[in-house]
């Protein structure tokens, strides 16, 4: 082969092998469609974030290129022919040619120092423009605040409808986060135990859930949708299990969830399946969940408005050790179930509480029994460590309740569908 | 200080060894010191710079062998969704024993490895400044190393292994939320890490500042040998830092102290920010080592002097000095306000500038060069392109607000193995296959050795590669497995096979090593020369394997590269031509007239002690206390261990000197002239060292 086909062959080669990559790369861009994916966000933050960073991508590509190429192009020039054992009379070298022995210059090194600083330094600006803005993270008086707290390895949602993290929340959700379309929510996240950190790709970055602070962060969604989330600080045995979801309502909608979310739920009544699952639930559950207007009762004599030791009718735990992590409080903090239906998962997002439901999960009261993922569901009130790590001898996750018969179990879930 | 006494015979007027009979009376309790070089026993109470290299090289491949196991779990658990191979708790074991084994077990000691054999011999110098503190840097890694995988093993399968991720965050490394040992190994096995690197880092940094050879001044050092000096600094300020989180965390664990008890008014970030003050100087820690091996391949395989010397040199400090100044980027969604956020943004994005001068430079050394593209040479360029992908990824993170959504993803995982596989081991194995020669007096095959890193940079390639589209993709780290309709399937399992393929380029690298050996020992183990590539720093100006005093006499040095100058001139037509044959300048070993230290039992027992005292802090303190008693005593056994053997042979007695003149410096020569051939004549001698 002539020296100039090789070369040619060498530069086809390069050119498929370059165009290879950026086809894939451009195609896992354009045809994004993963739930939890930063490629292509729908909350400002998220598009604020992608804005910024997409022209430094594109920036860091050619560099990428012109680094790879250089390597490329002088091994192609300058490679030379020799021996592989090393033993000729000139050692890995044909001949004892040496080429020009130069040592350095001095404009040359300044100028690769002072360029890329420059294009660093504009870079900065850029990004010191985007942090603030991002930074500033206050809405305004009137829009819903929700208290995020992060335990393992689920996620509590308080919402306080006036925008005062101070009072009792009105009502208490746990691992889907529910937010009206359009507006910027703001979170105030916190931990009871260690460090979480709160993730929705498609509507902003992460903030850390850190014990004994307080972070504010926002959210916003350009239209209605579920979002996933993932808990990306590593919080322990379950963490990859420990998963969110944003989901964004039209704003009529989402009045009407936020009216359903304060009623307070039922007793169900005494000899129905339902009531029967009542009654083990109030042996094996109650004392780490809670449902408005139902465990306060059982547990205080039928007054709806008092509530088990150390927790108030909201799910807030406010006893001795409130705001601190002992064994207590690792046990005693367990998802308000109150209106479990009207959420598409369960156990910390980790299964879906309906199957094949896609996008039209129950927020609004709409529980559709013949989609309800009843077999995992009963899986994981049998027996939820084996279903998802946990560790609950040491009181962190929900414990087995493999006591339970499958009748029990039948009218525990029973029991929990009255819950919408 | 105590005295030994024995007699001597005095040196005779021809420089010869004295044979006479020696007679030693020695004071109780005092034993003589271990004598010869051959055997088994010689390597474990040898004081040997480069033998104390090869082996912290020996542990370090064993080492790699166990994280990369460890990786292939990793890989196997998360090739399918829902995947349930080890299962969530023991992926947090071996995840955190993944990281913490290739940092401190794997990377840090092969760079340590080339420190200890290297840095003496590019200086010029006869071994490092405090040998017995050398060998017990050593034994005190190793013990470190075994206490911190042994937790694998004890107490059952990963049962009680560190399951909190490297980084180790406060409060769930604490005893409430991590019951198991595992944390206790992690904090205890780190510490005694820490104290054999602080003690190698003083040693190494005492060798280039006090023991370089006349005229080898502070910039005609090999850019290894600035590199390894520049890590040796991070290291001495780094390691405080780490030891004192560690400390805390001990504490708190095993002596319920409250310093990371958020009820208690703790602020966990306190962990974050004294673990990175350590960890992100530990990047450069690990990096720098290969930049300065690269340093040496390019020129060497390009025929040309390093281009710009001066700015690799610059960067490097550069580099070591800004490494402190950016160590919250690991925090920018911690919460520590938005003007740090910025501060240390900036900061780290101008860290790419010193690191960018480096890549520049390599290639303009390249330029116009005469590439030879042998192995050592192929790891070397695969590092400068490797590095440049990790180096991108890392100005794209350097983006605070972007690093809100990369923070904690496989976005951060490609980029980091990028850095620290496509940079600093890649560097290192292009640094075994370019050294090898001069450590054991044979090279590594040339066919297996390209094979093998063909193998591994395309399965490296294809195994991270993959992480950066995962992580933008939306997928966590340290997550134990994931949902299927999380889209995560395709490129987890790409990143699956390719991580065996890697696995593959490793094994050849090892079948290599075996068959290089034999081929080597059935052709009657041939010379391979002072010089088989022909380079340019002084450790190629001594036969190989190096002998155990390097140099058969002192080298004056008279600029940078001068082993390469001394190689070749330029004839009046300015062509570059051979002045003098090897053989001429290189020194053949045979000077057997050298003082050396004699080896010492004592480094190898400490580090003994320091293991007792390691699982009985862990397990039982009155197994703690044994062990401070042993390490006490074994400290009293250093201390009153005589300055060499009378009896030893070789060169671990005191009679010769370095320089032929027995009265020119310091050991029993002063009282040399006391001494009369026929009337052996006490002497007094302080021990030193």
């Amino acid at each position: 082969m002539s020296k100039r086909l090789k070369a040619l062959v060498w530069l086809t080669s390069l050119l498929i092998t370059a165009g290879t990559v950026v086809l894939i790369v451009v195609s896992i861009v354009v045809t994004d469609d993963h739930p939890l994916s930063t490629l292509s966000p729908v909350g400002r933050q998220g598009r604020d974030i992608a804005e910024l960073i997409n022209p430094i991508f594109i920036v860091a590509g050619v560099v990428f290129f012109l680094v790879q190429g250089a390597v490329l192009a002088l091994w192609w020039r300058y490679r030379v022919a020799g021996s592989d054992s090393g033993d000729g009379e000139f050692g890995y070298y044909d001949d004892d040619e040496f080429p020009e022995q130069t040592h350095g210059n001095n404009r040359l090194e300044i100028a690769w120092t002072i360029v890329p600083t420059v294009l660093l330094a504009v870079i900065s600006v850029f990004t010191l423009v985007a942090l603030f803005a991002l930074d500033d993270v206050k809405a305004s008086d009137e829009d819903v605040v929700v208290t995020v707290i992060g335990q393992q390895w689920w996620w509590e949602y308080q919402y306080h409808l006036d925008g005062n993290t101070d009072s009792p929340p009105d009502f208490v959700t746990a691992n889907e986060l529910v937010i009206p379309v359009g507006v910027d929510i703001a979170l105030d996240i916190k931990s009871r135990d260690v460090i979480h950190s709160f993730w929705i790709p498609k509507l902003n970055g992460k903030r850390d859930a850190v014990p004994g602070r307080s972070h504010d962060w926002v959210i916003q969604a350009d239209e209605p949708g579920r979002f996933r989330g993932q808990c990306t600080e590593f919080c322990g045995l379950s963490h990859g299990y420990m998963k969110m979801v944003a989901v964004a309502l039209p704003t009529a909608e989402f009045a009407q969830w936020r009216d359903n979310q304060i009623t307070p739920a039922d007793i169900p009544q005494e000899g129905t399946p339902a009531g029967d699952g009542w009654a083990t639930f109030s042996q094996q559950c109650a004392n780490c969940h809670v449902i408005n207007g139902v465990t306060s009762a059982a547990n205080r004599g039928g007054d709806p408005d008092s509530a088990p030791d150390g927790w108030d009718i909201y799910g807030e735990f406010n006893g001795p050790s409130a705001g601190t992590y002992t064994d207590e409080l690792v046990a005693g903090a367990a998802p308000n179930l109150t209106h479990l239906m009207t959420r598409g998962t369960f156990a910390g997002s980790a299964f879906d509480l309906y199957l094949n439901a896609g996008d039209h999960v129950p927020y609004l009261n709409l529980a559709d029994q013949a989609t309800l993922n009843r077999s995992e569901l009963e899986a994981w009130i049998y027996n939820a460590p084996e279903r998802k790590p946990a560790d609950a001898d040491d009181l962190r996750g929900m414990p087995a309740r493999t006591g339970l018969s499958p009748e029990d179990i039948d009218d525990v879930v029973a029991f929990l569908s009255t819950l919408d | 200080m105590t005295i030994t006494d024995r007699t001597i015979t005095a040196p005779e007027e021809t420089l010869a060894l004295p044979a006479g009979p020696a007679i030693a009376h020695r004071p109780l309790g005092v034993f003589t010191r271990p004598q010869g070089s051959e055997g088994w026993r010689s390597w474990l109470f040898t004081v040997d710079h480069k033998r104390i290299g090869i082996m912290y090289g020996a542990a370090a491949l064993f080492f790699f062998l166990v994280g990369g196991a460890e990786a292939l779990f990793i890989r196997l658990q998360l090739a399918t969704p829902n995947g349930s191979v080890i299962g969530a708790g023991t992926y947090n074991g071996v995840f955190t024993m993944h990281g913490v084994t290739m940092v401190f077990l794997v990377i840090m000691p092969m760079a340590a490895a080339f420190a200890n054999y290297l840095l003496p011999l590019q200086v010029g110098a006869r071994d490092v400044a405090f040998p017995r503190l050398n060998a017990f840097s050593f034994w005190c890694f190793l013990a470190g190393g075994m206490l911190l995988t042994s937790s694998i093993l004890v107490g059952g399968w990963f049962q009680n292994a560190p399951d909190g991720g490297w980084f180790a965050y406060a409060p769930n490394t604490g005893l409430l939320f991590s019951p198991s040992k595992g944390i206790d190994f992690y904090a205890v096995g780190l510490q005694i890490l820490g104290i054999a690197s602080l003690v190698s880092a003083i040693n190494l940094i005492v060798t280039v500042l006090n023991m370089r050879t006349p005229g080898m001044s502070f910039f005609r050092m090999p850019v290894l040998t600035w590199m390894l000096l520049i890590t040796q600094f991070l290291l001495l300020f780094a390691l405080p830092v780490i030891t004192v989180a560690l400390f805390l965390l001990m504490f708190d664990r095993l002596w319920d102290a409250n310093f990371f008890n958020v009820e208690a008014g703790a602020d966990p970030l306190l962990w974050q920010h004294l673990f990175w003050i350590f960890g992100h100087p530990e990047v450069y820690i690990l990096i720098l080592p290969a930049f300065g091996i690269v340093s040496e391949i390019i020129p060497t395989f390009s025929r040309k002097p390093l281009f710009g010397y001066h700015f690799m040199v610059a960067s490097g400090i550069a580099i070591g000095f800004m490494g402190w100044g950016v160590w919250a980027h690991h925090m920018f969604t911690s919460g520590v306000g938005p003007l740090s956020v910025a501060a240390f943004s900036v900061s780290t994005m101008f860290i790419a500038v010193p690191t960018g001068v480096k890549i520049l430079n390599w290639l303009a050394t390249m330029y116009r060069g005469r590439l030879r593209f042998t192995t050592p040479m192929l790891y070397a360029v695969g590092v400068v392109s490797m590095f440049t992908i990790g180096g991108l990824s890392g100005v794209t993170h350097s983006i605070a607000p972007s690093d809100t959504q990369q923070t904690d993803t496989y976005y951060i995982v490609a980029h980091f193995h990028y850095v620290i596989f496509g940079g600093a081991l890649l560097g290192l194995f292009g640094g075994f296959y370019y050294w090898w020669p001069k450590a054991f007096g044979y090279k590594l095959n040339e066919g297996w050795g390209k094979a093998s890193f063909w193998v591994m940079l395309i399965g490296f390639n294809f195994t991270f590669g993959p992480m950066h589209i995962l992580g933008l993709q939306g997928m966590s780290r340290r997550i134990a497995t994931y949902r299927a309709d999380e889209g995560f399937a395709l490129w987890n399992m790409v990143a699956t096979i390719s991580s065996f393929v890697i696995a593959l380029g490793v094994i050849m690298f090892f079948w290599n090593v075996y068959v290089s050996t034999r081929n080597w020992r059935r052709a009657g183990r041939p010379d391979v020369g002072p010089d088989p590539w022909d380079a340019r720093g002084l450790e190629w100006m001594t036969a190989s394997p190096v002998p155990e005093h390097n140099f058969d006499e002192d080298i004056e040095v008279d600029r940078l590269d001068h082993f390469w100058h001394r190689k070749y001139g330029k004839d009046e037509n300015g062509r570059i031509v051979r002045a003098a044959p090897t053989s001429e300048i290189a020194h053949d070993g045979s000077n057997t007239n050298v003082h050396l230290p004699s080896p010492s039992y004592w480094p190898i027992v400490l580090g003994g002690g320091i293991l007792l005292v390691g699982y009985g802090i862990i397990y039982n303190l009155w197994l703690a206390a044994a062990g401070l008693v042993f390490l006490v005593a074994s400290i009293y056994g250093w201390i009153l261990e005589p300055a060499d053997d009378p009896d030893a042979g070789g060169h671990h007695d005191d009679h010769g000197d370095d320089h032929g003149d027995p009265d020119s410096n310091g050991g029993p020569s002063g009282n040399g002239e006391l001494a009369t051939a026929d009337e052996p004549a006490e002497t007094e001698e302080a021990t030193v060292g």
